[in-house]
């Protein structure tokens, strides 16, 4: 068992013990050795269920938006991924910073289950340390900007027209449109997605490639300035789409476009696309 | 038969334009008997801000072949703002399209006041004639 795993256990208890919260959330370990979902800790008998290893991939700061008129604080245990999705949710209104209670963990990566490698969304992972948290656990491992995470990017760029609409239409076509990338998407907090606007005819319900498309694409657009680069859409998505390739594409052009932006490192910058400048660029005269 | 009917294809270019200016300066052309092609479908919006991105997404999915967003220059917004939200909007849609595989000559945005008439013929016709070199859309998950 793990220093950290010894740690979490504790403060939950603790936490549970004094009141503090009347929850937490963390990882337990799963069904399989290779599996560590999301656990919700009510009382501090339970607390040592709670675990830190290599598998826990699931983003802890989505469950917050199941509870948005808590009782008492929320406990959660969050990495640099899911106190950046905190603040996105504090950040669009849909969280009260009191009403929680973060305990981070600097994380230094996890496993894909499936080949037992670093994570995709860990290797290009920007901000392993918490940003925000009331007490941390660990210290915090070397940060990087890593602009390799553009190169794949880069790459689809120089394709022609032809051969990037071969190359999206063969993922899209993947697509069956369980909408498991919006509901784990942290940038995802609309009341009322789009797609279940059924009155509005927004989007057709039909799976196939044109409805697809737009689909997906409108979810990049969406997220476009507010995504926090988690990864949990490729990583949720059972049909292995690149998900990760459209939003870090609207990414590179805002950065070049209106000056570097990284999303949610707090909770008062305006994202770029929901302001202005009198200066920017003039490509439309 | 395949060839009649592409003898025949003409491009369907849907054009967003504002209220204040853009469709004003389609006014102004047919008013001065300005010749633009006949491929255009305008469709008039109270700014060009108004244009969700969906639109443009849902108008290659229905079948356009090319699309423009038309509004007011910048510092001219009727609505003191709108425009500038526009730019930065189409800049990057412009190229999530280009990306996704969608040729970039077939989505425009530009800037026509209500006076330019000669701008909107130019801008229309180009936009045309640039659609025409390409051949028709393979819409948005089409197979052509």
């Amino acid at each position: 068992m793990s220093d950290t795993t010894v740690k979490m256990r504790d403060i939950a208890k603790d936490l549970l013990d004094k009141g503090t919260v009347h929850y937490i959330i963390g990882w337990e370990k799963g069904r399989f050795s290779n599996q560590s979902p999301p656990a919700f800790i009510t009382s501090a008998a339970h607390a040592d269920r709670l675990i830190w290893d290599e598998y826990c991939l699931a983003s802890t700061a989505k469950y917050l938006l199941d509870d948005k008129f808590p009782a008492g604080k929320i406990g959660i245990f969050a990495r640099g991924c899911d106190a950046r999705a905190i603040n996105r949710l504090i950040q669009d209104g849909q969280i009260n910073r009191e009403n929680i209670y973060i305990v981070g963990i600097c994380c230094s990566g996890m496993k894909d289950p499936a080949t037992g490698n670093t994570a995709d969304k860990c290797q290009h992972c920007t901000h392993p340390n918490p940003i925000v948290y009331d007490i941390l656990i660990g210290d915090p491992v070397p940060e990087t900007d890593k602009p390799e995470r553009f190169k794949a990017i880069e790459e689809l760029e120089k394709l022609s027209p032809d051969e990037k609409h071969a190359y999206w239409s063969k993922q899209f076509e993947k697509c069956i449109r369980c909408y498991a990338c919006r509901n784990v998407c942290p940038a995802c907090n609309c009341r009322e997605c789009f797609v279940d606007q059924y009155r509005v005819g927004w989007q057709g319900k039909q799976n196939n490639l044109a409805e697809n498309q737009l689909f997906g694409l409108t979810r990049a657009y969406h997220i476009a300035d507010r995504c926090i680069e988690c990864g949990e859409c490729a990583r949720a998505c059972p049909m292995d789409l690149p998900l990760m390739e459209l939003n870090r594409k609207l990414i590179k052009d805002i950065n070049q476009l209106f000056g570097p932006y990284e999303a949610s490192l707090d909770t008062e910058t305006t994202p770029p696309l929901a302001k202005y400048h009198l200066k920017d660029l003039e490509e439309f005269m | 038969m395949d060839v009649i009917e592409e003898q025949q294809w003409e491009p369907k270019i849907l054009a967003f334009c504002c209220n204040w200016c853009a469709y004003s300066g389609a006014d102004l052309a047919g008013l001065n008997r300005m010749k633009y092609p006949e491929n255009i479908r305008i469709l008039r919006v109270p700014c060009s801000a108004r244009v969700n991105p969906q639109f443009i997404l849902r108008a290659f999915q229905k079948g356009a072949d090319g699309v423009l967003v038309a509004g007011c220059h910048p510092g001219d917004c009727h609505y003191a703002t709108g425009n500038y939200y526009t730019r930065r909007r189409f800049q990057v849609m412009k190229r999530l399209l280009e990306y996704s595989g969608i040729d970039p000559r077939r989505f425009q945005a530009k800037w026509v006041s209500g006076a330019e008439a000669d701008k909107f013929r130019a801008t229309v016709t180009k936009l045309c004639e640039d659609v025409k070199a390409i051949g028709p859309s393979r819409k948005l998950g089409g197979s052509k």
